[in-house]
């Protein structure tokens, strides 16, 4: 199609309202702030590039642009901090192009038969479709930053415990002592903690997010989730003040939103991830040194583990236990250590099923881990080839 | 009462677009010489040994688009054909949806067999011959007649290949000719006064949508009928499909059957009816063309009352590619439009 400029803009704004009208079911304002992302994006390629540039657009060609516009989302969505779950951002983007190439191959040419032939333009009824779209979802946007929650920035050393029981934002600072949250769409920004029996404690609550939070000299856990919806990522777990202590432990949160720790370095724990009767992705992390595990999904957990590193983990680098249903694809486990001569299920095990745990395997990679991939006490291993 | 002159490919596409836009088919008369508004088309591509249409999935005389002939044919390959601009719909699929839209459409009921001679503007529309009134009317009369070289047998003419063939012509159906001939074992050259291009369609992409017809209906007269000359050289697609190894010569060798592929003669005066109405009524042209408005009607017989639009290659001042099944739609679409705003 040789689409006109007024024509892209309208196939553009109108294609929107599948992806608008499930960012609006899914009552997140996450959801829309990304739609408006997408439909900016997408608006701005259209003036600057797509217009001079694609005098002819063939069919293809959505694939590749489609790939470029999400590549652009996913950055923008993270520079802007918009805290979205990735496999339903993912979603949604998918929904909103697979929606646009639908309703622009089949649905709008059969709603206006001359819409080729006008360069996608849709007349009176396509031009008010547009500008609907555009004031929901500035209405949307306006509704989202008048009712988010406050935010405020630490400065320097502030001395803790804080507790924090309303939905606000957190950003910068060092809190000694430690940060306990007891409320929904919690979000700490770029926060140091230091100290504290546990550094951030979350209890009964979910659409929290942690991000680029550091925490160091914790006495038990850095980061402890207790019956929550938790998203962490590139969290810094390191140094911790006992030999008692979980980087990141995620427990009995079956019934919340499902939990994603991402690109977190955790060094030197005693466990590294854990999790226990809940559903985590747990996913590109880089865990070192661990004394007893790296990564622990247990207690009919629902989980998985994908493209992590676990380096140096004494005992075992990977476990999925007791009941536990467990995806561990794509990781690397390296230098696992072998933790005394009695027990063989510790003895450098890379990745193992423990328990009547069930572990599907597949493409990872096993360096210098003398015990491989084993099951112990009718855990199950289904390996996929690599 | 709406009226269509003509009776092939474009009078069944404006047929259709109208049925679709909701004008019953009582309220719609065809004139026409052919009872099947395929069978001239259809003799022609015959003739050529045409087994693929240069149109796309889109290419069918439907109302809407969607689905286009590659959906309709329920193969993957069709589909990803059509994703790729690879997709040429077989003359079969082509004319077996044709049929169906035939069908589906009412055109045999409304269907008179006669040749109209004159149109002419009268209060309330226009008299066919000195019938009507008819409020809009709608003139798909096709292209004039064959472009015949004396002693040489047209390529739109059924005919068979000697061992020895000689193609003037350098277009579509020349291209045609060339493979044909060369697959039937028969030495072949090629006569040619220009250069073909290889493009895809008749003419380049844009100018089957706004982005281009904008600009090309900015042009002054002199530029128009340029650009449409300049657009009227001979082309065939590009493909190895299509790459025929042929000797140029300047003149048929002797003891060479002459194929003349020069396609069809050109211009409204080659037609006795549209010569007709525009001598008739003194109506703007500008060389071989029937001046139009952008949306293919002729703007000094046309208001909000009544309707007089040219569909075809008589068309061409309106869209460049008037002699496709894209141009038949864009006039059908064109001439809906009017119709329905003229009747609510």
């Amino acid at each position: 199609m040789s689409y006109t400029l007024v024509g892209r803009l309208q196939t553009r704004v109108a294609s929107a309202v599948p992806a608008l009208v499930l960012a609006l079911a899914l009552h997140r304002w996450w959801a829309i702030e990304l739609v408006a992302l997408m439909l900016a994006i997408g608006v701005a390629l259209d003036l600057a590039v797509y217009h001079r540039a694609i005098r002819y657009q063939p069919g293809w060609l959505a694939l590749p642009l489609g790939a470029v516009e999400l590549g652009l989302v996913y950055g923008a969505m993270r520079g802007l901090g918009i805290a979205a779950p990735l496999g339903l951002a993912a979603l949604l983007f998918c929904v909103a192009w697979l929606s646009a190439q639908v309703l622009a191959h089949a649905v709008f040419p059969r709603l206006r038969l001359e819409y080729a032939e006008t360069g996608g333009e849709l007349g009176r009824a396509g031009a008010l479709t547009a500008v609907a779209v555009a004031a929901v979802v500035v209405c949307g946007l306006g509704a989202a930053y008048a009712v988010r929650p406050p935010t405020y920035h630490l400065h320097g050393v502030v001395q803790g415990p804080i507790t924090i029981r309303h939905a606000e934002t957190l950003v910068g600072g060092i809190v000694r002592g430690g940060i306990k949250i007891r409320a929904d769409h919690v979000t700490l920004r770029h926060v140091t903690v230091v100290g504290g029996q546990y550094g951030v404690d979350i209890e009964h609550a979910q659409h929290v997010m942690l991000d680029r939070v550091r925490v160091l000299h914790f006495q038990l856990d850095a980061i402890r989730a207790l019956d929550a919806g938790v998203m962490i990522d590139r969290c810094s777990v390191t140094s911790p003040a006992s030999n008692l202590t979980t980087g990141v432990l995620i427990s009995y949160s079956i019934g919340r939103p499902m939990s994603m720790v991402s690109n977190c370095t955790i060094v030197g724990t005693r466990e590294g991830i854990a999790t226990h009767s809940s559903m985590v992705d747990v996913r590109g992390n880089h865990v070192v040194g661990t004394t007893v595990r790296g990564i622990s999904l247990s207690e009919m957990s629902m989980d998985t583990a994908t493209h992590n590193q676990v380096e140096s983990a004494r005992g075992i680098g990977i476990l999925c236990m007791d009941h536990s249903m467990c995806e561990i694809e794509h990781n690397t486990v390296a230098g696992a250590i072998v933790d005394g001569d009695s027990n063989p299920s510790r003895h450098g095990v890379a990745i193992e099923s423990y328990f009547y745990a069930e572990a599907h395997v597949a493409h990872n990679t096993v360096i210098a881990s003398p015990g491989g991939v084993q099951a112990f006490d009718y855990g199950t291993i289904n390996a996929t080839a690599d | 009462m709406v009226a269509i002159v003509g009776s092939g490919l474009a009078a069944l596409a404006a047929f259709a677009t109208l049925r679709h836009a909701g004008v019953p088919a009582t309220g719609i008369a065809v004139f026409g010489t052919h009872a099947d508004p395929t069978e001239v088309w259809r003799e022609r591509a015959a003739a050529i040994r045409q087994e693929r249409m240069r149109s796309e999935s889109d290419g069918h005389l439907a109302a809407a688009s969607f689905p286009g002939l590659a959906l309709r044919e329920r193969s993957l390959r069709a589909l990803v054909g059509t994703a790729t601009n690879r997709y040429r719909p077989s003359v079969e699929t082509f004319l077996a949806h044709a049929e169906r839209v035939r069908r589906r459409s009412g055109w045999d009921e409304r269907f008179t067999e006669r040749r109209i001679r004159s149109v002419r503007a009268v209060a309330g529309g226009f008299e066919l011959d000195g019938d009507g009134p008819f409020a809009h009317v709608l003139l798909a009369t096709g292209h004039p007649g064959l472009a015949r070289v004396p002693g040489t047998v047209h390529a739109y003419e059924p005919h068979e290949y000697a061992a020895k063939v000689a193609v003037i012509g350098a277009g579509m159906a020349a291209a045609t000719e060339w493979r044909n001939a060369l697959a039937a074992g028969a030495e072949v050259v090629s006569i040619r006064r220009r250069e073909p291009l290889r493009r895809p369609l008749n003419v380049p992409r844009e100018y089957f949508s706004k982005r281009g017809l904008a600009s090309f209906h900015r042009l002054p007269d002199v530029e128009r009928a340029a650009e449409l000359r300049r657009l009227s050289a001979p082309s065939y697609p590009p493909g190895p499909e299509w790459d025929a190894h042929v000797r140029v010569v300047d003149a048929p060798p002797p003891g060479f059957q002459v194929i003349s592929a020069t396609g069809f003669r050109k211009g409204f005066q080659e037609d006795m009816l549209l010569a007709d109405l525009v001598a008739g009524h003194g109506l703007d042209t500008y060389d071989r063309w029937i001046v139009l408005s952008s949306d293919s009607a002729v703007p000094a017989l046309t208001d909000e009352t009544r309707t007089l639009s040219i569909s075809g290659v008589a068309g061409q001042w309106a869209f460049p590619a008037g002699d496709t099944i894209a141009g038949a739609k864009y006039a059908a679409r064109a001439f809906t439009r009017r119709v329905c705003r003229t009747r609510s």
